[in-house]
């Protein structure tokens, strides 16, 4: 079973504070850390796990940065074959980044293509299904179960309510995965470091047939700062009043 | 880094062990989990596969404070065997999930929380204390992880620079540019991170020709001092520090708190370091403080369950906390104040005397607290 998964580096900033660039189209991002997209680390690990179990070999692919580089050596420690970058274009939206790696994987073999669900930064969650439909694949998305049998795969996905869908996808297919599929290992700065010694393939836009200017389907106008509601309460008192008037309040509300 | 379990016989000196059970005896998890050193030891050194010891969660349970280490009367180094073993299941990958995002958040923001870098000095914000880089210091107070984010802890850095500032001692920290000592790091098995956060720190030091450091934590200090490579700046703790301005006269506390108070060692400024007389000089003179003992203090301290990564390996245990136990008997004894000189037995034993009902009969404060209030 030879796997392909697609990954993205992204900012963290779940604790971090934000700012604005100035054009106002972006945030910031000079003191910020970047990671592995949460979702991706998800799907990376459900790749490992498979090829443990079926055999094969795991691809990692990035569009983006030369940076985006540490990404792929923490894919490898985490078990993937093979890492391969591609240089970003100078704007890109989902469809464009679905198009590219769609023209990187069309002439490879994959039985499974894997992405995460969504990434953390943008959160547009739609390269995954874009993906699926330029290769003319199945698809499945927010999986959070994945068996294999023979030339299909049985997976299940998370729907709205706590309801879960069983599909059977006739293979080669594109999953989008969620959180919470598995339990993704601790990758050891040891590992990390001796993944820095395996190769890795970059390419540029051109080697697949597109330019670093490709037309794109949606810019980002402005980014701001959601305006602050008024419905928020803040409670007054020591820890002990302020308790009470919680418990007052969850009483009251529950029904 | 290759850990080979071939090696551990002689990395950990485990054919010397006489099996007398003295580790076990002096463990203070022994009764919370079924972690049993005497058998440990002598299992791993007759096992022909080690794998079958890495899946016992109870590796999880040791604290690391070396009572076992140090009463050994043979010298296996039981401690350096858990942390070993550790560090197997942390090259494979198989540790708890809060281990996991520890080290994680310890690599990626600088501390095991995963809290923003460039908060790290907020605590300090209105203080008017240098932050080294802007300004210069030969002296530098490294102030941790704990103190820099943990708001009960952060009364402790608040308090020591307060002593410090009245007593003129010029010195400057980090800001956003400290990162965690890799204490804990290490202890939980993560040498290789370890090994990197000595590199960046002691880098740093070097950077801003530092002739002194002083650490908040009893856990940085045992990192600078014993396990750091090539430091050549002097480390002192901070009770050591004012335990010399009492006695030289530069710091007096002239205010009474009419109490009676008694003291927790702290495994890695205690037994581990053998300070246990600077911290005890500090509070005698305190005007109006009794100071009373508990029966098992300096080398017998009862670890308070904080240290070797048990901040984020909660699990492998049951039963009461050791903390708890520990704050019953600072009651029992007549105590109003248990005061400590450790972040992590400072949070541990707050918890206990709120889940064990007692905060209206004792309070748990760090010496620095003590001082500042005393000053």
């Amino acid at each position: 079973m030879n796997i392909a998964v697609c990954v993205k580096r992204i900012p963290k900033t779940a604790e971090a504070d934000l700012f604005i660039e100035k054009d106002g189209k972006d945030i910031k991002k000079d003191h910020l850390v970047f990671h592995l997209n949460d979702w991706d680390s998800y799907a990376v690990r459900e790749a490992a796990i498979l090829k443990e179990k079926y055999g094969g070999t795991v691809t990692v692919l990035t569009v983006g940065p030369e940076e985006s580089k540490e990404v792929l050596t923490r894919c490898l420690a985490m078990g993937a074959d093979r890492a391969l970058r591609i240089e970003k274009p100078i704007s890109s939206d989902g469809h464009l980044m679905a198009k590219i790696l769609a023209q990187a994987i069309k002439n490879q073999s994959f039985d499974l293509i894997l992405t995460g669900v969504q990434a953390e930064d943008d959160g547009y969650g739609q390269v995954g299904v874009a993906l699926a439909q330029m290769l003319g694949l199945p698809h499945a998305a927010i999986v959070t179960h994945i068996e294999i049998d023979g030339e299909r795969a049985l997976v299940r996905r998370e729907l709205e309510g706590g309801i879960e869908e069983v599909l059977e996808l006739k293979l080669p297919a594109v999953l989008t995965i969620q959180t919470g599929i598995n339990e993704p290992k601790y990758v050891s700065l040891a590992a990390i470091l001796e993944a820095e010694e395996k190769d890795m393939e970059e390419i540029h836009l051109e080697k697949i047939g597109l330019t670093p200017n490709e037309p794109l389907d949606a810019a980002i106008d402005q980014v701001f700062f959601p305006p602050v509601g008024k419905m928020a309460e803040i409670l007054k008192g020591s820890p002990e009043e302020v308790v009470t008037q919680l418990t007052e309040i969850i009483k009251k509300k529950k029904g | 880094m290759k850990i080979d379990p071939k090696t551990f016989i002689q990395d950990y000196h485990l054919n010397v062990c006489i099996q007398c059970g003295i580790c076990t005896g002096g463990c203070p998890v022994k009764f919370r989990s079924p972690l049993n050193m005497r058998r440990l030891v002598k299992e791993t050194f007759f096992t022909a596969d080690p794998s079958q010891l890495l899946k016992r969660p109870e590796l999880w349970a040791c604290t690391t404070c070396s009572t076992c280490t140090l009463r050994c009367p043979a010298g296996v180094k039981n401690v350096e065997l858990i942390v070993g073993l550790r560090s197997i299941l942390t090259h494979q990958g198989e540790v708890p999930s809060t281990v996991r995002d520890a080290f994680e958040n310890t690599f990626l923001h600088g501390n095991p929380w995963g809290r923003f870098r460039d908060r790290r000095a907020d605590w300090a914000k209105d203080l008017g204390v240098k932050i080294l880089g802007e300004e210069t210091a030969e002296t530098l107070l490294y102030v941790g992880c704990a103190p820099s984010y943990d708001p009960r802890v952060q009364n402790v850095s608040k308090a020591l620079v307060k002593i410090f500032q009245k007593v003129d001692l010029d010195f400057g920290i980090l800001g956003k540019k400290e990162s965690c000592c890799g204490n804990e790091i290490r202890r939980m098995g993560e040498q290789t991170l370890f090994k990197k956060l000595a590199k960046d720190n002691l880098a740093l030091f070097k950077k801003f020709g530092l002739k002194k450091i002083i650490t908040i934590s009893s856990h940085c200090f045992n990192a600078f001092k014993n396990e750091y490579p090539d430091m050549s700046i002097p480390v002192q703790h901070y009770t050591q520090v004012i335990a010399d301005l009492i006695e030289i006269g530069r710091l007096k506390m002239s205010k009474g708190l009419e109490t009676h108070t008694t003291y927790q060692d702290p495994c890695f400024l205690g037994k581990q370091n053998m300070i246990f007389e600077e911290p005890r000089k500090i509070l005698s003179p305190i005007p109006g403080l009794n100071f009373i003992e508990m029966d098992r203090s300096r080398e017998r301290s009862f670890c308070c369950e904080g240290g070797g990564g048990r901040m984020w390996a909660e699990g492998a245990t049951e039963g009461t906390r050791n903390g708890e136990i520990r704050i019953k008997e600072a009651v029992a004894l007549g105590a109003k104040v248990i005061a400590t000189a450790c972040p992590f037995c400072l949070l541990t034993l707050e918890d206990a005397a709120k889940i064990s009902g007692l905060t209206d009969q004792i309070v748990v404060k760090d010496i620095a607290e003590l001082v500042s209030e005393a000053m």
